[in-house]
């Protein structure tokens, strides 16, 4: 069958970080077809897609249309040649209606000066009917649901005639319902001659609703296969590739006291329809390394914010030693000993335009003052040289932080955060993006750490690391928590990658989830109060 | 005291002295909602009064002095739009250098032109027409209140609802909301928001030029530093009119009246001058801190 | 306003393209302006070294300079705007002299300590005000600190010419403060006092608070990065205020050396620009207290030139406000250093 849409030989390097998103990527989809882009974090699907959308400029390669080489240098140009982009973080304007929200640099005139309001809206109300979505044009986006957002976005890119429409990680963030009514209107745009391609790692959505699928993995593509002939373990293997086999020996075994405790901890905001954290509770003990794991979006980025302390929790409560910890600043939980090393290296991790010395004593600086109340530079340099020696870091302790090597950077966090450890440490995503080396070196760190009895909790969508690294296996889905099992022989990837992927959940309470909307309905009504 | 007698003049006073306030804030509330805190605007007032005047003075024709002192602001807000947006500086070391440039750039003039950094006054300078209907005069109260004052007070009236309308009603407006909004919004779809904050940022050199006309139109006269503060009132002003045309009006009027009401204060009462003069500061931070109270307290 | 400061070529370069921008305006401006350019460009640009007198005194309009771009350069470093500077400069100096002259019989040391505690304690509450509004209720401190500034300018006024003003003296001025308190000249005829030596050596001190000790350090990194600072358990809030404090101490400081070292007495506006002219110090120096010196050494110089020129030729002082203005147009331009940049790689 012809190709409604070929990219050829795409590569892409960041210059800022040396990283090859795109190593010679081949995509080829047809005419009225679903096809999925699947992979893991990292696996490149965004990157290829942002060049298909104008967003970001390939190094290299070709992008044909219905047969013919096209130049997509802009989001406008993409949109002209008939390409429609519905990013996982929407673009809207809060305060505009759905219908203004839509129109925004097309807009419907009425006489040379005036903008058409009532146009737009008949317009809009048009594209909403032709393709029932379940939306009133004149409603303001501070009103509509997270979901309904997502349908603003689509029909932005329908009303401005996409006859290609990309959705990246459309369900992220959507109730089961809305992914439902999602894919009902998928298959309806299909019905009308559109093509789509869905970036996704939920293999069971992947079944539901694609035609093809093209797996890719560490910058490349991987396979490209017809849906109805792979299942869902099958294309979860492409995607994960074969598994890098770390064999650690964890040592000790044994002292279990609880250090950090979590108690139905909640966080609810406003105008999402169920709450971003859902009644977590779990313990984290000496000489334990607690590994929790879920796919992006499912809360993972917002638990390592509450045991941070950085996010407010709405109810529930957080222990640590039996002191109740609930809500505490983060400076009061620094001086608790908390050590932290977090996913966002370069913003929260780091001071980029600071020394790496300096950016060395973040947490301990007040150790470094000499008899007079000024910095002891000898002792800083003793210090940093240190630990620059023991941490292997490759770089100098006077550069600024932003000029290392991104793996050399988490060294520097790595190095600076165990210093302080006094029993209880947070790694989240710590070898995101690391060469192995890098990631062995911040392995044997962390057992460590076990070993001196720590307690060691281990946020990471790495599978593969959570199973060689935790003593129990947290499992988190939608804001809860899906499973949560002891590391063994019959814990594996696959097991994991079930509870992940939402085909099981250990604690399912209610299989009704109509009535358990209506809950958070009404909640989010008494909020808005 | 709450006869017609003294209360009616008060509020015709306010009405007069809150133009120039007005005006700077319409302006500002365009850059503010393209998203940047402009605090160019009392620089632009200063440049919009000394051209406005000179040039007044030197053709002879109201018209012509407006008109072209208008442009001369325009023409200084676009060397600060420009160098802010295009060459990416800092907006506020920007907006301070606007300020500067207009107090060094109209002291060095008024020394070149005329031979004194002092007040410049322009005797033979026709006077700015008022707008008197006697019929509607008639009408209790309100005929004294709202007739009687300069033509540029009406203009001013009229800018409030173009204003209302360009933001609301056009293209140009929905957009500028879109990008103070959310100028990622904006580029998704392939639009510049610099364009339309620089566009912004003229027309606040267009108001501004008028407000710093009817400042030195009225008098007749240049006097150093006679914006003395109203753009920076105006930003404050901005913000407790709710960023809306209208809410604007209603803010610069309280402004006014304050104002006018510190004037008659002096008058029967021994206040000494200089509290009046930073009378209006005062309630400006005043007003500022209570409105931040009441957000943070609603957001809460 | 983020460089990498590492790189002190891109800095230095991009520096020297803003300064030259800044000086071929200036040209401009005089050789349309003035009837004899090549007599007023010498006076501008010599005027100020050609005696003593102008000299010193050209040293002794530097040390408010420095200690308002201190101010400055600790509130920059700690992301925080102060546009106070010139009513808190003006109330420092007021504060100073009001305390002075109660206290004729005092002895010297006693007196000028607590004199310059007062006008130091002033600069801080009245700057700190705005940090603290910002802490408490995310007021912006930009416009609270300009607005705050701009009411106790009249204010001052009224006290220096109502209460304390001198009867025996028609100028709108206080009353002198007592003689053993002025500050010892060191090169007459000049103005220049002995003054500079202790600020010369504040500026160090600030150099090592901002630099060695470890509020200067939390302070530096709230400004750098404010996420962060507050991971790293650094109280975000409390570095609100505190460099505010700092910043409002340094003008008030800068008022009451100018009332203790030249003019012995409050003259109404006595001050004025010296608050602007400190945020374009601290932006030359880079926010470095060391680099401040210098700088103001330079805007001194600026000024020294523009009133040479005016007394020796035909064109006004506030020639150097315009200088200036372009010196804050573009000091902050990305674009500039951009372009240094992709020069330099080009080469």
């Amino acid at each position: 069958m012809e190709s409604y849409l070929s990219m050829r030989n795409i590569s892409k390097t960041f210059s800022s970080t040396g990283l090859k998103a795109n190593d010679n990527v081949n995509l080829e989809v047809r005419k009225g077809e679903i096809h999925a882009l699947v992979g893991e974090n990292g696996a490149g699907k965004t990157t290829l897609m942002n060049i298909l959308y104008g967003i970001e400029q390939p190094d290299t390669g070709t992008i044909m249309l219905s047969g013919k080489e096209i130049m997509i240098t802009n989001p406008l140009a993409a949109n002209k040649a008939g390409i429609g982009m519905v990013h996982q973080h929407f673009k809207l304007v809060n305060e505009f209606t759905v219908a203004q929200n839509v129109v925004l640099g097309t807009e419907p005139m009425k006489g040379a000066f005036f903008f058409d309001n009532r146009k737009a809206e008949a317009d809009v109300a048009a594209v909403i009917e032709k393709n029932r979505f379940h939306i009133s044009p004149e409603m303001k986006i501070s009103e509509i649901s997270v979901g309904q957002m997502q349908q603003v976005e689509i029909i932005k890119m329908l009303y401005r005639k996409a006859e290609l429409l990309i959705l990246d990680e459309p369900t992220s963030v959507l109730t089961e319902q809305e992914i439902q009514r999602l894919f009902k209107t998928l298959r309806e745009l299909i019905k009308q001659g559109k093509t789509i391609i869905i970036i996704t790692h939920k293999l069971a959505e992947v079944k539901d609703i694609s035609d093809r699928i093209t797996v890719m993995r560490k910058g490349r593509v991987i396979s490209v296969k017809d849906t109805a002939d792979v299942d869902e373990s099958e294309i979860s293997r492409m995607m994960v590739g074969k598994s890098v086999v770390f064999d650690f020996d964890k040592g000790v075994d044994g002292c279990r006291d609880a250090v950090m405790s979590l108690e139905n901890v909640t966080i609810k905001k406003k105008r999402q329809g169920r709450p971003i954290l859902d009644g977590i509770s779990f313990e984290a003990s000496t000489c334990e390394i607690i590994g929790i794991t879920g796919v992006a979006g499912n809360g993972l980025t917002e638990l390592e914010d509450v045991i941070a302390g950085l996010e407010r929790i709405s109810s529930g409560r957080v222990y640590h030693n039996d002191q109740d910890i609930t809500n505490i600043t983060p400076k009061a939980l620094r001086d608790r000993g908390l050590a932290y090393v977090p996913t966002d290296r370069l913003k929260r991790g780091s001071s980029l335009e600071t020394s790496v010395k300096e950016n060395l004593i973040l947490t301990t600086h007040h150790d470094f003052m000499n008899s007079g109340g000024v910095f002891d530079e000898v002792k800083i340099n003793e210090h940093s040289k240190r630990l620059i020696s023991e941490y292997l870091i490759d770089g100098h302790a006077d550069v600024p932080i932003g000029t290392l090597s991104g793996g050399n950077i988490q060294k520097v966090i790595l190095a600076r955060e165990l210093e302080m450890v006094k029993d209880f440490v947070l790694f989240s995503e710590p070898t995101w993006g690391l060469d192995i080396a890098s990631s062995e070196f911040i392995y044997e760190k962390m057992l460590e750490m076990r070993a001196r009895g720590v307690a060691v909790i281990l946020i990471s969508s790495n599978i593969d690391e959570i199973l060689a690294l935790a003593d129990t296996v947290i499992v988190m889905y939608r804001g809860r928590i899906v499973a949560k099992k002891a590391s063994g022989p019959e814990l594996t990837r696959e097991v994991i990658g079930e509870y992940m992927l939402g085909l099981k959940d250990d604690y399912s309470t209610d299989d009704d989830c109509s009535s358990d909307n209506d809950h958070s309905k009404n909640d989010f009504k008494g909020e808005d109060n | 005291m709450s006869n017609g007698e003294f209360s009616i003049p008060l509020i015709h006073n306010s009405i007069s002295i809150m133009t120039p306030f007005l005006l700077a804030a319409i302006g500002g509330l365009m850059t503010e909602l393209g998203g940047m805190l402009n605090i160019a605007l009392e620089g632009l007032i200063l440049i919009g009064a000394f051209f406005s005047v000179i040039f007044a003075a030197a053709t002879g024709s109201l018209f012509l002095g407006i008109l072209l002192g208008i442009l001369m602001t325009i023409f200084i807000s676009w060397i600060f739009g420009a160098i802010t947006l295009y060459l990416k500086a800092n907006v506020f070391i920007t907006g301070l250098a606007t300020n500067l440039l207009a107090g060094g750039l109209t002291a060095v003039l008024s020394f070149h032109l005329f031979g004194t950094k002092g007040v410049l006054m322009f005797n033979d300078l026709p006077s700015l027409p008022s707008l008197n209907v006697p019929a509607l005069h008639g009408i209790p109260v309100l005929g004294d209140i709202l007739f009687g004052h300069n033509i540029l007070v009406y203009m001013s009236w009229l800018i409030v609802v173009v204003a209302w309308i360009v933001i609301y009603r056009t293209p140009f407006g929905f957009r500028l909301r879109g990008t103070g909004s959310n100028p990622n919004a904006m580029s998704a779809l392939g639009l510049k928001p610099q364009n339309y904050q620089m566009i912004g940022i003229l027309i606040s050199g267009f108001t501004c030029g008028l407000a710093g006309a009817v400042l030195t139109l009225n008098l007749g006269a240049y006097v150093p530093n006679i914006s003395s503060g109203r753009g920076w009132i105006a930003l404050v002003v901005i913000y407790l009119g709710g960023k809306t045309p209208f809410g604007i009006l209603g803010a610069a009027f309280v402004f006014g009246l304050a104002e006018s009401l510190s004037n008659y204060a002096q008058g029967f009462m021994d206040i000494p001058a200089d509290f009046i003069l930073a009378f209006p500061y005062i309630i400006t931070v005043a007003a500022m801190v209570i409105m931040s109270v009441i957000q943070t307290r609603r957001e809460d | 306003m983020k460089v990498n400061r590492s790189d002190w070529f891109v800095t230095a370069s991009a520096l020297l393209i803003t300064l030259g921008a800044a000086f071929a305006v200036m040209l401009v401006m005089i050789f349309i302006m003035s009837e004899t350019p090549g007599e007023t460009i010498y006076y501008f640009f010599a005027g100020p070294l050609t005696n003593k007198y102008y000299l010193g005194n050209m040293f002794n309009s530097a040390i408010p300079l420095i200690l308002t771009g201190l101010g400055i350069a600790f509130a920059f470093r700690s992301s925080m705007f102060n546009l106070g500077g010139e009513g808190q400069v003006y109330a420092g100096g007021l504060a100073a002299t009001a305390v002075a002259l109660p206290l004729p019989a005092a002895g010297a040391f006693f007196g000028i300590t607590i004199s310059l505690l007062a006008a130091v304690v002033t600069g801080a509450v009245i700057a700190g005000l705005s940090g603290f509004f910002k802490m408490k209720w995310r007021t912006d401190e930009l416009i609270s600190s300009f607005l705050i500034s701009n009411a106790l300018i009249y204010i001052v006024d009224n006290f220096i010419t109502g209460p304390l003003d001198d009867p025996e003296n028609n100028l709108l001025v206080t009353s002198k403060i007592a003689e053993q308190y002025w500050f010892k000249k060191i090169f007459l005829p000049s103005n220049l006092d002995i003054s500079i030596f202790f600020i010369a050596i504040i500026a160090v001190l600030a150099f090592y608070y901002l630099f060695k000790t470890h509020q200067g350090y939390e302070m530096r990194m709230c400004g750098l990065n404010p996420e962060f600072a507050r991971y790293g358990g650094i109280n975000v809030g409390k570095y609100m205020i505190l460099p505010m404090l700092w910043s409002g101490a340094f003008h008030g400081l800068a008022g009451a050396v100018a009332v203790f070292g030249t003019s012995h007495a409050c003259y109404k506006g006595f001050s004025g620009g010296m608050g602007w002219n400190g945020i374009a110090v601290a932006l030359i120096a880079r926010n470095n207290p060391i680099a401040v010196i210098p700088a103001a050494l330079f805007f001194a110089y600026l000024e020294a030139g523009a009133k040479s020129a005016m007394i020796n030729a035909d064109v006004t002082i506030e020639i150097a406000s315009i200088v200036q203005s372009v010196v804050f147009f573009l000091i902050t331009a990305q674009a500039i250093y951009n372009f240094v940049k992709f020069r330099r790689k080009a080469v």
